[in-house]
């Protein structure tokens, strides 16, 4: 996975033992360990004794992490360990049937897989940096079903003529963030 | 606005909006305990602990036969035994049917903690002579935090 800048500047705060700091990793890492946890196909019991292991293991390495801009490579590897275990203890027991998860389907396309949820993690990220005006823009332009122009220029007090453009500078914006220039970069 | 053939998806407004509420949609599945756990989990830094290495543990090997009721002449066969060694203080664990018997070393007493995977941490206190009981049983992964006189050490995740 690649450079992202604040993930240093926040590992390093973490490991001063700011408390903020690493609220903010685990609100944004979550996702991605629940997504690992997903394709594995593990049942939301496992996942949990899976992200306590792998939040654990991550606080007891905070001090000797030697790249902390590779900490979302080290989140996927030690995820992935601790869910092929998951299921390595399940095989003794249980007989393997149609809905245990097959690993080699697992990392046939996990390279697709994998490329897709940083996708995710870098717009999240660069999402939570552009102005709280334009969060709540686009929030409400994205959602599914659509919100018509109307309701959105009343909810947020905007000339219908004004969200057109407003919605372009706002995805310029977000073009802009070093998290996705970094992604978009490499 | 003219597009190329090959545009790449975040030059397309339509595009790059529906990747961003994609993004927060999957997000917005994940759930929260996993958040919540992983919050909690700082804790750890703020406990003063030594990290307990698993030395033994009669499960990865062939039951001996010398631990069956070795520790206080239990009534219920061991189970299991396992050792975690740390450098101020060794913690042997005996497992019966219904507890889970720990010995410290060296024999103070103290109090032990044990996390489950989620949720607040259950307290069990150990005796003078370094020796704890935990009833009932625990379900699913925990650790123990064993704190005496001799030193706070914290072991591996442990499932029985």
């Amino acid at each position: 996975m690649r450079d992202d800048p604040s993930v240093v500047t926040l590992v390093e705060r973490a490991r001063a033992n700011d408390r903020q700091a690493w609220s903010t990793i685990v609100e944004r890492y979550a996702p991605l360990v629940w997504a690992i946890c997903r394709r594995y196909r593990l049942s939301d019991a496992d996942a949990d004794d899976i992200a306590a292991t792998v939040w654990l293991r991550l606080v007891e390495n905070l001090d000797t992490i030697r790249q902390p801009a590779a900490l979302p490579g080290w989140l996927v590897r030690t995820t992935g360990h601790e869910c092929t275990r998951a299921l390595r203890s399940m095989a003794r027991v249980v007989p393997l049937d149609d809905h245990q998860p097959v690993p080699e389907e697992a990392s046939r396309s996990a390279e697709s897989w994998l490329l897709v949820e940083e996708r995710r993690l870098v717009l999240r990220t660069a999402f939570g940096g552009i102005p709280l005006n334009c969060q709540q823009l686009l929030s409400m332009l994205f959602h599914d079903p659509p919100i018509p122009y109307a309701v959105i220029g009343a909810e947020l007090d905007m000339k219908i003529g004004a969200i057109g453009p407003t919605r372009k500078r706002c995805l310029d914006k977000l073009r802009q963030h070093p998290a996705l220039a970094a992604f978009l970069d490499s | 606005m003219v597009r190329g053939v090959a545009d790449p998806w975040w030059n397309d407004d339509d595009q790059l909006l529906a990747a961003v509420g994609d993004a927060l949609r999957a997000a917005g599945e994940t759930p929260r305990r996993l958040v919540e756990i992983g919050k909690a989990a700082f804790v750890w830094r703020d406990i003063e602990s030594d990290l307990a290495a698993l030395t033994y543990d009669s499960a990865a090997s062939e039951p001996d036969p010398r631990l069956v009721g070795a520790l206080r002449g239990t009534e219920s066969a061991t189970l299991r035994a396992m050792t975690f060694v740390a450098s101020r203080l060794t913690i042997e664990l005996e497992l019966t049917s219904e507890a889970l018997l720990g010995q410290v070393t060296p024999f103070e007493p103290g109090e032990v903690d044990l996390w489950p995977a989620h949720g607040a941490p259950r307290p069990v206190p150990i005796d003078e002579v370094g020796w704890f009981a935990v009833r009932p049983l625990p379900t699913g992964p925990f650790r123990l935090h064993v704190r005496t006189g001799a030193g706070s050490v914290l072991t591996d995740w442990i499932t029985l």
